[in-house]
């Protein structure tokens, strides 16, 4: 009995931690008669589903296209420079090994919103500011690898030594034992840690805005951030465009929890 | 040259161990950290330092191009320093991470603890809790920017129902709430990351404490203080440390919610350096208010790793 009444709890506090969600899908599909109704109206009165009309009119395919290439572009490079060294990490433990995670750990912290200044003048000296998109992924590869890295570590390092040299004495070479035995075993882990990392730079928001430009090449974080002037007044659009950006993130993460959430502790703290 | 790797893990000085690893075809492993490393350091380190110079140098749009600028001194701190908003962003600034902190570390415990009682679901709803998580901080603060809003928010209805206010608050325009209007929406994304950490925490307690304090007749506040508490010290450093952090990073809610404003009543540091860089193109400005933040980030995050090498010393 006890059991069933902390579920009952429990669910009414995720329901309140949930709502803020709730309520954007709701406001996506309010007529605006129910948006600002006082007091406001738990659930619509009729559904008013403006979903294709904000798409077209915001041109967020444009928007979401380059959100897909900068988080698969960091995603990818961050899976090509951060798994060999996680794995190298993982596998040994001496003073080099916490140095370099000390430096890795130090990187991780520095805020986008201040790096971004010295980006900026930097990638402008550099010419970099002509292909803008490159230039976010190469800015924000630096602000998510250290994650990458410490996750993926803490994932490789459950892989046993064992099996790398039972590769080398059947005559692999090292190489061939890190690509032929380590990366298939680690697939999982480093495809649920890749996952995170697109989705954190899916969401990006500091590099973009600093440095595109160009209309036809921004983010739809930007794109979002247009309907957000100091009198801001079109909430339907806002939710509704905060929906479209949103449900297939939320997909994604209901269908991996599990193995987000586990990927995270065994990470986090370490 | 191809030989048998069997030796053990860790043997013999360190130097020694790096020679035998390159001899061993061990400079694959090397240059895969390298690599790694070198990339952070052209992109990470590199900038942190062209900040430090840059917050140092003479900068406008004539010698934006190039890296020979004259040399100021700290006349740029001076500057920065003796604005009128300076104290106003640096009190923000603080409120905002205490109070941001204070919250998400009380609400977080509470609901790593509620969620660690066995019933059906307990994890899956707790795995929930990471959905805020995950989205974007621009959307989030989006979102709160609607419930939060002061003629039809459900926020301040919620309120009213309640009895706890009567009338509306104007969470984004009042200068005098705007800057807890942030600290909410930010609690609410911050709850999440702090609950699982702890989480993990509380699950390396091992049972057996607490039934042996159950047994010497420890009341549940008492175990909670004496077992609890103690016991995750190194834990709770390290969320500390960690909340520190991702609030001071935090320009997404800024920007979704106030902007900074009304007239600064809610700029924070992080922001304003922002602000500086590119909205009046003072980027000597916005460099020294980043290297003063930065220098803050690591120490911060210094205290951070130290906390997490006493943890996997204990």
């Amino acid at each position: 009995m006890k059991r069933w009444l902390l579920l009952g709890f429990g669910l009414v506090i995720t329901g309140i931690y949930l709502f803020p969600l709730y309520w954007m899908y709701v406001s996506a599909l309010k007529s605006s008669e129910d948006l600002f109704a006082y007091p406001p109206r738990f659930l619509p009165h009729h559904i008013v589903w403006t979903v294709g009309h904000v798409f077209v009119q915001h041109e967020m395919a444009t928007y979401l296209t380059n959100s897909l290439i900068i988080a698969g572009g960091v995603t990818l490079i961050c899976i090509v420079l951060g798994t060999g060294c996680a794995r190298v990490l993982a596998r040994y433990r001496n003073r080099w090994v916490d140095v370099a995670l000390f430096a890795i750990l130090m990187m991780q912290v520095l805020p986008s919103s201040l790096m971004v200044t010295p980006l900026f003048v930097g990638f402008s000296e550099a010419g970099l500011l002509h292909t803008p998109r490159l230039a976010v992924i190469l800015a924000q590869v630096a602000k998510v690898m250290p994650f990458y890295i410490v996750l993926t570590r803490a994932n490789l390092g459950q892989i046993p030594v064992e099996l790398e040299q039972a590769a080398m004495v059947d005559g692999a070479s090292r190489i061939g034992a890190f690509f032929r035995i380590i990366l298939p075993l680690a697939r999982n882990g480093i495809l649920v840690t890749g996952i995170l990392v697109f989705l954190q730079s899916f969401g990006e928001y500091v590099y973009a805005r600093s440095m595109i430009s160009e209309d036809d090449l921004q983010t739809a974080t930007v794109g979002l951030a247009a309907f957000l002037g100091p009198n801001t007044s079109d909430w339907n659009g806002l939710m509704t465009y905060s929906a479209i950006y949103v449900t297939p993130i939320l997909i994604v993460f209901v269908l991996l929890q599990r193995r987000i959430v586990s990927g995270l502790t065994a990470g986090a703290l370490k | 040259m191809r030989r048998p790797a069997n030796r053990r893990r860790a043997e013999g000085p360190v130097m020694g161990r790096m020679m035998a690893r390159f001899r061993d075809g061990g400079s694959f492993e090397v240059a895969m950290v390298a690599l790694a490393l070198a990339y952070l350091f052209v992109f990470a380190t590199v900038p942190m330092l062209y900040t430090m110079l840059m917050s140092v140098q003479k900068i406008d749009m004539f010698t934006l191009g190039s890296l020979a600028r004259p040399f100021v001194g700290l006349r740029n701190y001076a500057h920065v320093l003796a604005m009128p908003v300076a104290w106003r962003v640096a009190t923000n600034t603080a409120i905002f991470v205490f109070l941001s902190v204070f919250f998400q570390l009380v609400i977080g415990l509470a609901l790593a603890i509620y969620f660690r009682q066995s019933f059906p679901g307990a994890a899956t709803l707790r795995g929930l809790f990471l959905a805020g998580w995950v989205m974007p901080a621009l959307v989030v603060g989006a979102i709160w920017r609607w419930l939060l809003a002061g003629d039809f928010g459900v926020v301040n209805y919620l309120l009213n129902s309640l009895g706890l206010i009567k009338g509306h608050i104007f969470w984004i325009s009042d200068p005098h709430v705007a800057l807890y209007s942030l600290v909410i929406a930010n609690v609410w994304l911050g709850i999440p990351f702090n609950m699982l950490l702890l989480s993990v925490g509380l699950a390396a307690i091992p049972e057996d404490v607490y039934e042996a304090a159950a047994l010497d007749g420890a009341g549940p506040i008492q175990r909670f203080l004496f077992v609890t508490v103690p016991m995750m010290r190194a834990t709770l450093g390290a969320v500390l440390s960690l909340s520190i952090i991702f609030t001071l990073q935090q320009y997404d809610l800024v920007a979704a919610l106030t902007q900074g404003g009304p007239s600064n009543a809610s700029n924070v540091a992080q922001y304003w350096s922002w602000q500086l860089s590119f909205e009046t193109y003072d980027i000597a400005g916005g460099s020294v208010v980043a290297v003063l933040m930065i220098l803050v980030v690591i120490l911060v995050a210094i205290l951070y790793v130290g906390s997490t090498r006493f943890e996997q010393q204990a």
